[in-house]
C-alpha cells in the first residue's frame, strides 16, 4: 500500500511547505455540513448515504407503483396510456430493485458490518465512498431519461428484440443499459470492498464462526454480487452495442439470437433475488433473537442454508424460462433444482421460529416486522414452489400470480425486513429511537396494505389477468380484485407516510435530548458496545471476540444452575466513545469526481461524443489525482501515538 | 363441540376461513381463468397443482398460525428473566430438512410424469375432405404472433416439406386466419409457434399452458379441447406498446362443423355484386390491399405488407371470424347484427381505437379515409366470407 510515503515530504501545520510533487493535492479537511458529506470516506456516513438516498427512490417507485395502480383500478383505465403505462412499470421495477432494494441493503452492510466485525472502516474507504456515487449518478442518470425523450419502455427484464432500436425508438432503454451498467460498478466494486473487510478485518478471536448472522449474509450477498454484476454488465454491452452501433446479438435473421439476453439477463437476475432477500434474512436473524432473549436458535445451520443459498442460487435461474421454449429435459432439470432450493429457505424459517419458541418475546416495532417477514416471505416461498411445478407455471407465469409470488418476497420478505432492521439499528445511527408506538402502527397498516394489494394478485393471475398490461376489459371477472388491489397500494403508501412522520417527529423529540445510552434494546453482537450514535471511530479499543454473541456474553453469565444472570452492566460493557487521536482515513474529493464523469459518458454515447470526452476526462482526471493524492493530511493529528492501531 | 372455545382454535377457524374465501374468490365466470380445464392438457395440469396448492395452504397454515401463537410467549421485557438458552438441536434440523425434502421429491415425481405428459404428441389423424379429395390430416396449425395479432395457417397436406424457418417468408398456406384459431373437437392439435418480430406467447389457458413464440425459432406445443366452444386468450409475453390487446380466441367445433368451416376458408373472396360493395372493393385494392391480402383478389400479386412483420391479417374471410383488431372488438352485437360504429371507429382512425407505432411500420396506420369511402369499405367487407353460427357469436361475447 501506498501509506509508506513519508508525510513530511507535504505542508504541515506549522506552514512549513516540505516538497510537494506535482499532482498531489491537499485532501479535504472533513469538518461539518455539506462538504463533508461530499468527501467523506467513513463507512457511517456512507451507510447514511445510501439509506437516504435509497429511501429517495424508493419513495419514486412507490409513486410509480401508485400510477400503475390507478391506471389498473378500473377496467379501460386512462390515466396513463399505453406507452406511458410501459415506462412507469419498467421504472417502478428498474428503481425499486437497482435504486432502492439494493443500496438499502447496501446502506446496512456499509454502517453495520465494520461495527459487527470490530472494524474502524472498510478495508477500502475510498472505494466505497466511490460505489455510492457511482450508484447515485447511475440513478440519476436513469431517471434523467423521463426528461429527455421517454423512460425505458421495455420492462425491467428488457427481453430482446422488443428493447431493439427498431421496436423500442426511444432513447428509454439506452438510458436503461448504461445507468444499470452505472450502478454495475457501483455494486461490484461494493461487493469486492466488503468481502475484502469481512475476511481481513475482523477484530482478534472472531472466527468465521463466531460472526454475527448478519455478516454472514453480507458475506454471501457481496459474493453472490461479485459474480453476479459481471454477467448482468455483458448483459447489458451487448444491448448497448445493439442498440447503439447495430450490433446483432439478438437479431435471428442475421445470425443471432433473443434467448441469450434471457439466459444471461437470468443468471444474473436469480442470484440477484437473493442478493435481495439474504440482507433481509440477516437483519431478522439479528432481531429475533435479541427480542425473544434467546441465541439464534441452529446458527451453523443458518449460515450453511444462507450459502446453500447462494451456491444453488446459480442452477434455476432458467425457471424464469419455462414457456420460452427451451426444451423438455432442461424445464425438468431447472424444475427440480428449484424445489429443492426451497429446502434450505425453510430451514431458515423454521430456525426462526424456534429461535422465537418458549423465548420471552417483546413484541417491539423491529420484532412485528421481523415476524412479518417469517410469515409473509413464507406465502412468496409457497407460491415459489408451485412455480417451480414447471407443467403448473405454464399456466401461471407472467400472470398476475407470478406479480403476486415476487411482491410476497421483495416486499414481504424484503421491505419487511428493511423496517425491522431501520427500527432495530435507528438508535445506533441517530442516537434516539423511533417512536415505537408508531412504528406498531406503521406496521399493522403496511401489514394489511400489503396484503390487500398483493393477496388479491393471486386470485387475478389464477382467473387469468396477464402481466403488464397496461389495460383490461370489463367481463373477465378482473374488476372487483383490482380495486381492492389498488386501494391496498395507497394504504401501503400511508404506511411509508407513517414511517416518514416517525422520522422526523422522533428526531424533532430528541432535539436537545442527550443521545440515548447505551444498549437500548439489551442486543447481542458488537455494533451495540460502542456508544450511540456511533463515534467516528467506532470503537475506542478493537475488542477481542471469544463468542458469537460476544457482547451479550459480555453481559451475562450463568449461574450453577445455568439459569441466566447478569454479571456486568450494559454502561460497564460498553465504550464511552471518549478515545481519541485514532488513525481514520482521510477524506477525498476523487471518488465524487469520478463519479460525475460517468453519467456525461452514458449521454456522450447516447447524444454525442463530445459529453463522453467530457466525462471520460473528468473520470479519468479523478482517478489519477486519486491515486497520487497524498495517503494522509498531516494536520491531522493520528499520528500521535496508539499501541493498538489496527487500521491498515 | 365448542366452536372458537379458545383464541388458539378461533385462530385457526379465521385463517382456515382466509384461505377458503381464498379460493371461491377465483369466480368461475371469469373466460381467462386457470382453474378451469376444458382439455385434455390443462386437465392433467390442474390436476397436478391442486393437490400442491393444497399442500402448500397447509404449511401456509402452519407457519403463519405457528406465528401467531408467538403472542403466548410475550413479555415486555421489564425484568432480567431470560428462558432456557437453547443454542439448536441437531435431530430437530435434520428433521426439518429432511420433510421438507421428502414431501418436494413426492412434488418432483408428479412434476416430472404431468412434464412428460405435456410434451408429449399423438399420431392422431382425422380424415377432412378438401377440394373434393378425402386427406388425412394430422391436426396442426401453424400459429405466427406479430405486434399485435395472431395468424393462424393450416397445411392441409401436412407440414412435411413446408419452411418455417423465415416468419416473415412462409409458404402459401391452404387457409389464414387471424386471432380467431378454429379447431376440431376432440383431437389433439400440435402447434407450431413463431414469431414475426418480437417475443409473445400464446396462451389459450382452458386448453393448456402457454409458450412463448420467439422470433427465429420454431417452438411445438399442443393444444385441445374436448367440448365445442370459444376459448378465450392473450399474448402474455410483454410485446410492447399494445401488449394488453393482443388477444386470441380458439373455436373449437365438432368435426363435422369443422369440415365446414374447412370448405368455406377455401374458397376464394368472389367478387361482390353492389354498387357500394364494388367502390369500396376498388377503395380497398388502391389502399388496404398494400398490406391485407383477399384470396381472389390480390393474393398472387401480394409481395407482403409494408410493415415491421410484413403481414396483415388476411380478410378473405374476415366476416366469418367474430373478433378484429388483435381481437379486441367484437364484430358482431349479441343480437347477430353487425357492430357498425365499431368498425366504422377502427377504419376511420384505428391508432385511435388501438396504440400503434403506424410512424414505425407496426400497427395500422390511419388511413385517412373519408365517410362515404368507410361506408363503402364496410360494404365490400361484409362481402368477405360467410358469417358464424349465433352460438359462436353470443360465446364471444364477454360479460
Amino acid at each position: 500500500m501506498t501509506q509508506t510515503m513519508e508525510p513530511s515530504s507535504l505542508e504541515t501545520s506549522n506552514g512549513e511547505n516540505l516538497h510537494r510533487p506535482l499532482g498531489v493535492y491537499t485532501r479535504p479537511k472533513g469538518g461539518s455540513g455539506w462538504r463533508d458529506w461530499v468527501t467523506t470516506v467513513d463507512h457511517k456516513k456512507i451507510g447514511i448515504l445510501y439509506g437516504a438516498a435509497a429511501l429517495l427512490f424508493f419513495v419514486i417507485g412507490g409513486i410509480e407503483a401508485l400510477l400503475i395502480r390507478l391506471q389498473l383500478a378500473t377496467p379501460d383505465g386512462t390515466v396513463l396510456g399505453a406507452d406511458t403505462y410501459n415506462q412507469v412499470y419498467t421504472m417502478h421495477g428498474v428503481t425499486m430493485i437497482f435504486l432502492a432494494a439494493m443500496p438499502l441493503a447496501a446502506a446496512f452492510a456499509n454502517y453495520l458490518i465494520p461495527l459487527q466485525i470490530g472494524a474502524r472502516d472498510v478495508a477500502f474507504p475510498r472505494l466505497n465512498a466511490m460505489s455510492f456515487w457511482v450508484f447515485l449518478a447511475g440513478g440519476i442518470f436513469i431517471n434523467l431519461s423521463w426528461l429527455l425523450g421517454g423512460a425505458p419502455d421495455g420492462g425491467w427484464f428488457a427481453y430482446a428484440p422488443n428493447t431493439g432500436i427498431v421496436f423500442s425508438p426511444s432513447h428509454g432503454m439506452d438510458f436503461y443499459a448504461l445507468g444499470l451498467q452505472i450502478t454495475g460498478i457501483a455494486s461490484l466494486v461494493s461487493g469486492i470492498n466488503l468481502t475484502v473487510t469481512i475476511f481481513n478485518m475482523r477484530a482478534p478471536g472472531m472466527t468465521l464462526f463466531k460472526m454475527p448472522v448478519f455478516t454472514w449474509m453480507m458475506l454471501v450477498v457481496q459474493l453472490l454480487l461479485v459474480f453476479a454484476m459481471p454477467v448482468i454488465a455483458v448483459a447489458l454491452f451487448l444491448l448497448t452495442f445493439s442498440r447503439l452501433f447495430g450490433a446483432t446479438f439478438f437479431t435471428p435473421e442475421l445470425g443471432g439470437d433473443p434467448l441469450l439476453w434471457q439466459h444471461l439477463f437470468w443468471i444474473f437476475g436469480h442470484p440477484e433475488v437473493y442478493i435481495l432477500v439474504l440482507p433481509a434474512f440477516g437483519i431478522i436473524s439479528e432481531v429475533i433473537p435479541t427480542f425473544s432473549r434467546k441465541p439464534i436458535f441452529g446458527y451453523p445451520f443458518m449460515v450453511f442454508s444462507g450459502i446453500a443459498i447462494g451456491f444453488m442460487g446459480w442452477g434455476v435461474w432458467a425457471h424464469h424460462m419455462f414457456v420460452s421454449g427451451i426444451g423438455p429435459v432442461s424445464v425438468a432439470a431447472f424444475s427440480l433444482s428449484t424445489m429443492f432450493i426451497a429446502v434450505p429457505t425453510g430451514v431458515k424459517i423454521l430456525n426462526w421460529m424456534a429461535t422465537m419458541w418458549g423465548g420471552r418475546i417483546k413484541f417491539s416495532a423491529a420484532m412485528l416486522f421481523a415476524i412479518g417477514v417469517v410469515s409473509m416471505f413464507t406465502i412468496g416461498g409457497l407460491s415459489g414452489v408451485t412455480h417451480s411445478v414447471a407443467p403448473a407455471d405454464t399456466q401461471q407465469t407472467d400472470t398476475y400470480y407470478i406479480v403476486a409470488h415476487f411482491h410476497y418476497v421483495i416486499f414481504g420478505g424484503i421491505i419487511f425486513g428493511l423496517f425491522s432492521g431501520f427500527y432495530f439499528w435507528w438508535p445506533k445511527i441517530f442516537g434516539h429511537k423511533l417512536s415505537e408506538k408508531m412504528g406498531k402502527l406503521n406496521f399493522w397498516v403496511m401489514l394489511v396494505g400489503f396484503n390487500l394489494t398483493f393477496g388479491p394478485m393471486h386470485i387475478l393471475g389464477l382467473q387469468g389477468m396477464s402481466r403488464r398490461i397496461d389495460t383490461y376489459s370489463p367481463g373477465f371477472g378482473f374488476e372487483t380484485w383490482n380495486l381492492v388491489v389498488t386501494i391496498g397500494s395507497f394504504i401501503i403508501a400511508l404506511s411509508v407516510l407513517i414511517f416518514l412522520i416517525n422520522v422526523i417527529t422522533s428526531a424533532r423529540n430528541a432535539r436537545g435530548l442527550p443521545p440515548i445510552g447505551p444498549d437500548p434494546w439489551d442486543a447481542r453482537s458488537l455494533e451495540w458496545m460502542t456508544p450511540n450514535p456511533t463515534p467516528v471511530h467506532n470503537f475506542d479499543e478493537i475488542p477481542i471476540v471469544e463468542s458469537l454473541d460476544e457482547f451479550w456474553h459480555r453481559k451475562y453469565g450463568s449461574d450453577e444452575d445455568g439459569k441466566v444472570v447478569r454479571v456486568a452492566s450494559a454502561e460497564d460493557v460498553c465504550q464511552d466513545g471518549s478515545a481519541e487521536g485514532i488513525h481514520l482515513p482521510s477524506p477525498s474529493y476523487w471518488p465524487l469526481v469520478f463519479a460525475i464523469g460517468l453519467p456525461f459518458i452514458g449521454l456522450g454515447l447516447i447524444y454525442s461524443l463530445w459529453f463522453c470526452v467530457f466525462g471520460g476526462a473528468l473520470a479519468l482526471m479523478g482517478l489519477y489525482a486519486w491515486v497520487f493524492e497524498p495517503v494522509d493530511d498531516p494536520d491531522v493529528d493520528h499520528h500521535e501515538p496508539q499501541k493498538e492501531d489496527v487500521s491498515d | 363441540m365448542k366452536p372458537f372455545s379458545s383464541y388458539r382454535t378461533s385462530w385457526f377457524y379465521v385463517s382456515f376461513l382466509a384461505f377458503f374465501l381464498f379460493f371461491t374468490g377465483c369466480s368461475s365466470d371469469a373466460e381467462l381463468d386457470t382453474l378451469e380445464p376444458q382439455g385434455p392438457s390443462a386437465q392433467s395440469i390442474d390436476s397436478l397443482s391442486n393437490p400442491i396448492f393444497i399442500i402448500a395452504g397447509i404449511v401456509l397454515l402452519l407457519v403463519v398460525g405457528g406465528t401467531i401463537y408467538m403472542w403466548r410467549f410475550r413479555s415486555d421485557h421489564s425484568d432480567e428473566e431470560f428462558p432456557t438458552q437453547i443454542h439448536g438441536n441437531l435431530k430437530l434440523e435434520i428433521l426439518w430438512t429432511i420433510i421438507p425434502g421428502l414431501i418436494l421429491v413426492g412434488v418432483a415425481v408428479f412434476t416430472l410424469i404431468t412434464l412428460a405428459e405435456i410434451n408429449s404428441t399423438e399420431d392422431n389423424a382425422m380424415a377432412l375432405s378438401v377440394e373434393g379429395e378425402t386427406v388425412s390430416w394430422e391436426p396442426e396449425v401453424v400459429v405466427v404472433g406479430q405486434q399485435w395479432w395472431w395468424e393462424y395457417r393450416y397445411y392441409l397436406d401436412g407440414l412435411e416439406g413446408v419452411d418455417l424457418s423465415d416468419a416473415r417468408n412462409l409458404p402459401p398456406a391452404d387457409i389464414v386466419t387471424s386471432t380467431q384459431m378454429v379447431i376440431p373437437t376432440g383431437e389433439e392439435i400440435e402447434l407450431k409457434i413463431l414469431s414475426r418480430d418480437v417475443i409473445h406467447s400464446h396462451w389459450i389457458p382452458a386448453l393448456n399452458g402457454k409458450k412463448d413464440a420467439v422470433p427465429g425459432r420454431v417452438h411445438p406445443w399442443k393444444i385441445e379441447a374436448d367440448e365445442p366452444g370459444v376459448y378465450f386468450g392473450q399474448c402474455t409475453e410483454f410485446c410492447g406498446l399494445s401488449h394488453s390487446r393482443m388477444r386470441m380466441q380458439a373455436v373449437a367445433m365438432e368435426p363435422v362443423d369443422f369440415q365446414n368451416w374447412i370448405n368455406q376458408q377455401m374458397q376464394p373472396a368472389s367478387n361482390p355484386v353492389s354498387e357500394t360493395a364494388k367502390r369500396g372493393q376498388e377503395t380497398f385494392s388502391s389502399l388496404c390491399a398494400r398490406c391485407h391480402v383477399v384470396n381472389g383478389l390480390n393474393d398472387e400479386t401480394s409481395i407482403g405488407a409494408d410493415l415491421v412483420s410484413n403481414a396483415a391479417p388476411n380478410l378473405t374471410h374476415f366476416m366469418s371470424r367474430t373478433t378484429y383488431a388483435g381481437g379486441i372488438f367484437n364484430l358482431y352485437e349479441p343480437d347477430g347484427s353487425l357492430d357498425r360504429s365499431q368498425l366504422e371507429a377502427w377504419l376511420r382512425n384505428s391508432p385511435d381505437e388501438k396504440p400503434a407505432y403506424a410512424q414505425g411500420r407496426r400497427g395500422m396506420p390511419n388511413m385517412g379515409l373519408d365517410e362515404k369511402q368507410i361506408d363503402d369499405i364496410v360494404a365490400y367487407l361484409q362481402t368477405l366470407g360467410a358469417r358464424p353460427s349465433s352460438e359462436i357469436i353470443s360465446a364471444t361475447e364477454v360479460e
